[in-house]
């Protein structure tokens, strides 16, 4: 049983994490301990590339958009499993051809659902 | 290998159900909501039971492997199978009403609930961790949106947030654990894993946090302490017949993984784990017990005896024995009939008076007196007072427990047990004792009625004629191979 070594081989993880951890904590500190501080209102804003950031954050803007976004991930992920998929349905075993067509199936449903439910409206 | 997929034949009715719901929803149109509650429903129900008669006729005789383990298609499934069918033909009748009423969207919520059933069924089938995983996720995943189904209640809106949030968090919890296992193993096959188990000596630290991960997300989906705090806000925010799902079919779904779980891979180390998990469910009872002697809201009330119940089933687990197992089989049956029937009646008052707290069931034996005998039964079934399942299934549980010298859990649970005949009987006395002005006749809808009676006939055929039950159980648990070389 192929036990040890394993917790080892995480070793190289924790030291890494200390070691990331602890170089941070040492240049926040330095540049608390050694930086000067003279605020002024100019270095309060945010940084835009020299742009005057306007208008204020807290304004409305339109959630509707998220549909589209979830929508988009029924494509997007079927492109993911299609593309390795054609490259091999050839040789592989007859179920693979019908278990895909299943899949996209399911998926068109998932379009044909959205789309009755008048989701493609923009109400 | 074996990849044979008319195995899955009823998996597959099941799927296919969960669409044909969807797709009458759509073609109806929108505005009837009526008939498409009545249609989505009826569609729900019938593709549920065609999959309970399918597996039931064709896979009686089965015992196979479907891809080298990642599911078996043998008794113990089978048997967790038409369980979870009956659940979500029971869920699904008990929700008519209440969806008519209080939601809209028919079509998904009766959806979900047989993706729900689905994701169950393959938990009981699963042999191996990611497979198991991915079943988790498709029970859990429906159940998070159905809590959350009924907008613009503020308990609603608490309950769903918390479900999804610490769902979450246990299952990053539980895959963390099977990466582990799986560092250590190289294998998440339950068979496989055992063998490895069985030969290991002692366990070195990341086999052991390893296998604490993965129970900690099955304790999650228990709701067993330590892992618990979820179980009364969420049980008390979501719809009524979702809180009856969450405590009959995913309590029963986890219990059926962590069983088979146990007994491929544990059996070869029983004394590593049997002490703590004692002593879990030493906890479990306690806490659950005690934390709803104060309780004011049903909902909440059952929520907190479902974890004490828990408590008991896992008083079966802990042996590791056949006896064990059947006792924890039997015990879920027996609890699924009497929890469901409690639900039942929690929904009728609900439904008519518009309120769940226990001080509405007050003089509930004039107003309803049918309601009343059914609901002081279940709760009898509860606590484990004879001719009621839960004194048969609660007896057999206790008894395998001594058998491993495990007395002092016994005695835990007895004491637990007395705890909950007290608030148990709280609800009881209200509905027979305390008078109330107020004694008009309550109807009883003709379906739900229906549903509370024949529920009521199975906890009491369990308690009184469980040879039935017993055989099912026995033919179930014969196929988790460990126990047989014991």
């Amino acid at each position: 049983m192929p036990v040890d070594g394993y917790a080892v081989n995480w070793a190289a993880v924790v030291i890494a994490a200390a070691v990331g951890v602890a170089g941070m904590a040492v240049m926040l500190l330095g540049s608390f301990l050694l930086a000067p501080r003279r605020p002024s209102e100019a270095k309060a804003i945010a940084y835009e590339s020299g742009i005057r950031p306007t208008p204020l954050a807290w304004t409305q803007f339109t959630v509707r958009y998220y549909i589209f976004a979830i929508l988009f991930l029924i494509f997007s992920v079927e492109a993911v499993f299609l593309f390795p998929w054609a490259l091999v349905f050839l040789e592989t075993a007859t179920y693979v051809f019908y278990a895909m067509i299943m899949f996209i199936a399911i998926l068109l449903f998932g379009v044909a659902y959205a789309w009755r439910k008048g989701v493609l409206q923009w109400r | 290998m074996n990849a044979d997929f008319t195995l899955l034949i009823p998996e597959f009715i099941l799927a296919g159900a969960g669409f044909l719901v969807l797709l009458v929803d759509l073609l109806l149109p929108r505005e009837q909501e009526h008939r498409r509650n009545a249609f989505t429903s009826a569609t729900a129900v019938l593709g549920l039971a065609v999959t309970g008669v399918v597996a039931a006729t064709t896979q009686m005789n089965t015992g196979e492997s479907f891809h080298d383990g990642l599911l078996f298609i043998d008794r113990y499934s089978l048997l967790f199978k038409v369980l979870f069918v009956g659940i979500g033909i029971a869920v699904v009748v008990m929700s008519v009403d209440y969806v008519a009423e209080k939601m809209s969207h028919p079509g998904e919520y009766y959806a979900l609930i047989i993706f729900a059933v689905l994701g169950a069924t393959l938990m009981a089938e699963s042999g191996e961790l990611l497979t198991a995983f991915i079943s988790i996720e498709l029970l859990s995943f429906s159940l998070y949106v159905l809590v959350g189904l009924s907008r613009g209640d503020a308990r609603t809106a608490e309950a769903s947030t918390k479900y999804i949030l610490l769902g979450a968090i246990s299952t990053a919890i539980m895959l963390y654990g099977i990466s582990q296992l799986f560092g250590v193993m190289g294998t998440t096959r339950f068979t496989e894993m055992g063998g490895l188990l069985a030969a290991a000596g002692d366990w070195d630290m990341t086999l052991i946090s390893g296998f604490v991960m993965v129970l900690a997300g099955l304790g999650f989906k228990l709701s067993m302490a330590p892992f618990h705090m979820w179980a009364p806000d969420v049980y008390e925010g979501a719809p009524t017949p979702i809180t009856a799902l969450i405590a009959t079919l995913s309590k029963a779904a986890a219990i059926a993984l962590l069983l088979r779980f146990l007994a491929e891979v544990g059996s070869g180390a029983v004394h590593e784990w049997r002490m703590p998990l004692a002593v879990l469910a030493a906890a479990t009872m306690v806490i659950g017990s005690l934390s709803a002697l104060p309780q004011t809201n049903i909902k909440r009330l059952l929520a907190y005896s479902s974890i004490a119940q828990i408590g008991f089933v896992l008083v079966g687990i802990v042996p590791n024995t056949v006896i064990g197992a059947n006792a924890v089989l039997l015990h879920v049956i027996g609890y699924a009939f009497t929890n469901l029937a409690a639900f039942t009646v929690v929904i009728i008052i609900e439904l008519k008076l518009g309120k769940e707290t226990i001080a509405d069931f007050a003089g509930l034996s004039k107003r309803a007196p049918v309601l009343a005998m059914i609901m002081t039964g279940a709760l009898f079934s509860l606590a484990g007072l004879p001719i009621f399942a839960g004194f048969l299934t609660k007896f057999y549980l206790f008894t395998s427990a001594v058998d491993k010298s495990l007395e002092w859990l016994v005695v835990v649970a007895v004491a637990t047990s007395v705890i909950s005949l007290y608030y148990y009987i709280r609800i009881v006395r209200e509905m027979y004792i305390t008078e109330t002005e107020d004694e008009s006749k309550l109807p009883v809808p003709a379906l739900l009625g229906l549903l509370a009676w024949v529920l009521f006939a199975g906890t009491i055929a369990v308690g009184i004629y469980p040879a039935p039950f017993v055989d099912a159980t026995n033919a179930a648990v014969t196929v988790l191979t460990p126990w047989v070389a014991l």
